[in-house]
């Protein structure tokens, strides 16, 4: 018995080997190894031996079954990495192809700015607040400090309505709102559209954007409004500025000034950006007048501030070298889908 | 406004900085100038030349003339000037040699205009006596930054500021010595002091008339006066010093004594520029006995004017209310070099400082004039030099540096403050050309000190506050939210302006009197306030497809709806458009529904009875957060979009915030036994919306159901559509029985039947 079983495994051993497909090699395992194979058959054999004989017998049909199982496992494990080899050699895709579907939009180069500029001021505890792009005469001038006669409410600056209202010519009206709203102590900013009656050519719009800046407390000095003004450009242009402070009026303020950044591209040297005055003009700002400070419901002998405004459109423009502030509404896709 | 470096150093003792680091330092300390100009660039070398002969050249109408020079010697050039003729002094510029008209030109005669004198260029300058004049450099300064400063209107003003920075001594032009003495001689009543605070008048006799010196005449041309004559060119001289705006009156077509008076409604003044104006009772008139003979800080009258006859002159020196002057000016449309000195609020106690200094050039310029009698001066009561006390501390709190007392004592001494010194404080007395609008409050006096010791000197410091988050924007930060999605999907985000035209509204059927109205709009089809971004839309549309075949893109900006009273209401929407320009649109259509569904996933879409003419009729749907109507989608009628497929999403954002926060976010527990589905297959008309009959399954919705999806929809031969839904069933505590999902499978066919639908 033992030299038919060593036989059989002989036989399947090279049957196994030589198996030509997943079905043949399960054929075989079904015939052979199987619960009704021929190793079982020969199982059922054993009872009729001696024990010697059984024990002998016994270890042989073991080690057959063994050696078959082993070689089986071995096969099938060949068969499928093939055919995982065959599948994957089939897959190819060509990965440099653009991915079909939506291709993502772009937000317009203001609200890029905007943005940024928000959240830099959201980090030093500046609140954004809106105010109406229709305005009343008192915040618009009266509540900033400008007379009726001041020649600022010109008809030729302004967009009159009916009604006696206006079209901001500044998000200044905002202070006034915003301490009336906040309340001292305060820091806010107001980012938003405003208008001026001018004609429109590559470097004047009468739509455009500005930002408007506040902080209002116990004391706020000039020293201060300098460091924020620092603070706040180094962080819109990512390095270190120089600024300089010069006088300029804006009735709002008291006193007032024109802030100048070192110009980028000489590094102060000169050259045609400045017009050679190593210095490029940037924002108006100054302490908050005492009367802006009344209107907004605020006692300035006991608080102070700093105010400050700053061009978005002009911003966006230095940013990304736009040569013709028209673009900016113009709609043009061709345009807007660079941002 | 324009100052002579020239002039600027006459008036400052040993100015030694060149006028480029001049206008630097005006414009860190005082005023903003926008750059330097050299003025007169000829005089450089220019120097007297005689005319020894001219002599015609053949086919030119040059001549070509020798000339003696004063110092180069003799010169061969070629003249085409009228008045070049033998014996002519004039002046010689040497330009080097040029070749004109077929002869060796060695330098050139100038004109007055070439040499900057004049605007003079008839001919060649007819030169008296010696040429005494040099190149200038002019500082032209930023009028707007000069808006608050009425003494910075005039060289002596500038001088100070000039001589205050620098520490250098200032040289007053006017000598009151000068002023005429004696009972005045000229009558003068002043009926409005509210309009005319003061009016000073002086009598000069043995005038005569004609053309000024030429320092006189190139100092004017250099800061873009022109000159009229020697008496105007004198009133034109002090007004760009003082800056006192004067005017010479011929007394002898002055008819009785002067009144300053309002104007009569309807009142004519034919003025010195030839033009008539209608004047009204706003403005206020210098009149004789006969009627008006100047509007009052703004312009004379012709028919009183300085002419080569005349011998007498009535000079007016007097000071008007400036915003009185600024809206005759305005409403004239007529500003004049004296218009916009009086608009900035000049200094009525300057009046009579500006007679001596007239007295005094008068006799230059006209030797042998006699002042008769001294000035006539009537004012009402002038405003005494208000003082301010000025607090140290507070002042270095304001500056944040500590500046000290002698120090802070010495800068407003130089710009001609009085200074008590009361220890910790001081009491400062402004002078009056800083009083009358400029300086009146202790503020006004730290930004004094803070440009005089220069702003540089200050070191950023950051202030002691305590560190709190801000309050979020809510609406700022949905509306960044809703960008992001939108560019997400594909849309590119545009600006459009807020001005639209009647024919806009009009085109999209929107009543003009919803409108706000621009009074004064920058054209004319921009006169109204948008009430839709629909406007916007359009144009994006017409014009992008001029380059593109498909495109997507959105704005979110405000409309403006008229109120009865008060503000009108600005409402945030959102529109995005989509353009496609082949294909039927539907594909456009779903997008954007997509878009509103990502922007939030509740949104749903009704079928909305609302015509409007510029929608597809067949092809527009309302869009619902909850039960809040949020917004519209809809295609272009092919009549406003002619070509190709134009799809709209327009989202009222105020509403859909709302709806939005409305939504509870709230973990719902995950369902621990098995869910069982059904699907009903529904046979509809051809034009059945699938909203309809999901409204009609959820009739019948009972507790257990956890969600109705549409499947597919599925056309048959005969035109009906067979709609399909997935019903979804499920309990959070237990599985349903095979009985409880039949009892509602059969609810809801119940529901469909009964909305006149069949099973399929
Ligand atoms: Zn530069």
């Amino acid at each position: 018995m033992i030299g038919r079983i060593e036989e059989l495994a002989g036989q399947t051993l090279g049957r196994v080997r030589e198996a030509g497909t997943p079905e043949e090699l399960e054929a075989v395992r079904v015939e052979v190894l199987g619960r009704k194979g021929s190793l079982a058959e020969f199982g059922k054999l054993m009872g009729k031996l001696s024990p010697e004989e059984r024990v002998a017998a016994g270890k042989a049909l073991n080690s057959a079954k063994t050696s078959l199982e082993a070689a089986y496992e071995l096969k099938k494990t060949a068969f499928e990495s093939a055919a995982l080899e065959a599948r994957l050699a089939r897959e190819w895709v060509d990965l440099t192809m653009p991915p079909p579907g939506i291709v993502p939009g772009s937000l317009h180069p203001l609200t890029r700015i905007q943005n940024e500029i928000e959240s830099l001021f959201f980090s030093m505890g500046f609140a954004a607040l809106d105010g109406p792009e229709v305005e009343t005469e008192f915040h618009n001038f009266d509540a900033l400090n400008i007379p009726p006669d001041h020649p600022a409410r010109d008809m030729q600056d302004t967009f009159w309505l009916e009604g006696g209202h206006l079209l901001r010519t500044h998000t200044s009206p905002v202070q006034v709102r915003g301490m009336q709203r906040l309340g001292p102590p305060l820091r806010m900013i107001a980012p938003g559209r405003v208008f001026r009656n001018e004609e429109v050519d590559p470097s004047h719009e009468h739509t455009f954007y500005q930002l408007e800046g506040m902080m209002v407390d116990r004391e706020v000095s000039i020293a201060h409004l300098l460091y924020f003004m620092k603070t706040l450009l180094g962080g819109i242009f990512g390095r270190e500025v120089t600024v300089r402070l010069r006088p300029g009026f804006f009735p709002f303020v008291e006193p007032g000034f024109e802030l100048d950044i070192q110009c980028m591209v000489c590094g102060g040297e000169g050259c045609p950006v400045c017009k050679h005055s190593g210095w490029v003009e940037l924002l108006p700002c100054g302490l908050v007048h005492p009367n802006v400070l009344r209107a907004g419901g605020i006692n300035p002998d006991e608080y102070g501030g700093f105010a400050f405004g700053l061009g978005l459109t002009r911003l966006v423009m230095m940013r990304y070298l736009i040569d013709d502030i028209r673009w900016l509404q113009s709609g043009d896709l061709r345009f807007l889908k660079q941002f | 406004m324009k100052f002579s470096y020239q002039w600027l150093s006459e008036l400052v003792e040993d100015l030694d900085i060149d006028a480029q680091e001049l206008a630097r330092r005006i414009t860190l300390h005082t005023a903003e100038s926008e750059g330097v100009e050299v003025h007169g660039t000829l005089l450089k070398g220019a120097c007297p030349a005689t005319v020894l002969s001219v002599e015609p050249i053949a086919n030119s109408h040059n001549g070509k003339a020798e000339v003696e020079t004063e110092a180069y010697g003799r010169k061969t050039l070629v003249c085409g000037a009228p008045n070049c003729r033998e014996g002519l002094r004039t002046v010689y510029v040497p330009l080097g040699v040029k070749r004109v008209s077929g002869i060796d030109s060695d330098g050139m005669l100038a004109s007055a205009a070439e040499l900057g004198i004049s605007g003079d260029d008839e001919g060649v300058l007819e030169l008296e006596g010696e040429l005494n004049l040099e190149a200038d450099t002019i500082i032209e300064i930023d009028n707007k930054s000069l808006t608050h400063r009425p003494d910075l209107w005039g060289h002596y003003g500038m001088a100070r500021e000039v001589a205050a920075v620098l520490g250098k001594p200032l040289v007053d032009p006017v000598s009151l010595e000068m002023l005429p003495q004696g009972p005045g001689a000229v009558g003068v009543e002043i009926r409005e002091y509210g309009l005319c605070p003061r009016y000073t008048a002086q009598l000069f006799e043995g005038v005569k008339v004609g053309p000024s010196p030429l320092w006189l005449q190139y100092r004017l041309e250099s800061i873009g006066l022109r000159t009229i004559n020697n008496i105007v060119d004198v009133t034109n001289w002090i007004l760009a010093e003082l800056p006192q705006p004067t005017h010479a009156f011929d007394a002898d077509k002055i008819r009785g004594r002067i009144l300053v008076r309002r104007a009569e409604e309807g009142e004519k003044l034919l003025a010195l520029n030839g033009e008539e104006y209608v004047l009204t009772a706003e403005d206020l008139v210098i009149a004789d006995e006969g009627g008006a003979i100047a509007i009052a800080g703004v312009i004379g009258g012709k028919d009183s004017a300085i002419g080569p006859e005349t011998t007498r002159v009535v000079f007016e020196s007097a000071n008007f209310h400036a915003s009185a002057v600024r809206k005759t000016s305005a409403r004239l449309k007529l500003r004049t070099d004296a218009s916009m000195r009086f608009e900035k609020a000049q200094d009525p106690h300057n009046t009579l400082r500006a007679i001596a200094r007239a007295a005094e050039l008068f006799e230059l310029v006209s030797p042998g004039v006699v002042a008769v009698g001294g000035p006539t001066d009537v004012h009402g009561e002038l405003a005494a030099a208000p003082v301010i006390p000025l607090d140290l501390g507070w002042l270095k709190r304001k500056l944040g540096r500590e500046i000290e007392k002698q120090e802070v004592i010495g800068i407003l001494e130089r710009l001609a403050f009085g200074v008590a010194d009361e220890g910790e404080a001081l009491a400062v007395t402004v002078p009056s050309w800083r009083a009358t609008k400029d300086i009146s409050i202790p503020d006004d006096l730290v930004e004094e000190v803070g440009r005089m010791v220069g702003y540089e000197t200050i070191p950023p410091v950051a202030p002691a506050m305590p560190v709190t988050p801000p309050p979020v924007n809510l609406e700022r930060r949905f509306y960044n939210e809703l960008r992001g999605v939108a560019s997400q999907q594909g849309f590119t985000e545009v600006y459009n302006y807020s001005f639209v035209s009647e024919a806009q509204a009009a085109r999209l059927g929107v009543p003009v009197e919803g409108h706000v109205r621009v009074l004064n709009p920058i054209a004319s089809d921009q006169g109204l306030l948008r009430t839709t971004l629909l406007h916007g839309v359009l144009k994006n549309f017409e014009e992008n497809r001029k380059h593109f075949d498909e495109f997507r893109f959105f704005e979110i900006g405000k409309e403006i709806h008229k109120q009865p009273e008060g503000l009108p209401r600005e409402l945030g929407h959102l529109v995005a458009g989509l353009y496609a320009h082949g294909g039927d649109g539907v594909a456009g259509l779903r997008e954007l529904q997509r878009l509103a569904r990502a922007m939030a996933p509740g949104m749903r879409f009704e079928p909305t009875a609302e015509v409007r003419a510029y929608e597809h009729p067949l092809r527009s749907v309302n869009v619902y957060l909850g039960e809040a109507l949020v917004g519209r989608i809809f295609e272009f009628h092919p009549r406003w979009m002619e070509e190709g497929r134009a799809a709209v999403l327009d989202l009222n954002l105020g509403p859909l915030a709302c709806a939005m926060a409305g939504i509870a976010k709230q973990y719902q527990p995950v369902r621990r036994y098995p869910a069982s589905e059904f699907d009903l297959s529904v046979l509809a008309g051809e034009r059945t919306f699938a909203g309809t009959v999901e409204k009609a399954l959820g009739s019948a919705r009972g507790e257990a159901v956890e969600r109705i999806e549409f499947l597919t929809e599925y056309e048959l031969p005969d035109g009906r559509r067979s709609l399909s839904f997935r019903v979804t069933v499920a309990r959070q505590d237990r599985t349903l029985t095979q009985e409880e999902i039949s009892a509602q499978r059969e609810a809801m066919i119940g529901a469909i039947r009964e909305a006149g639908f069949e099973l399929r």
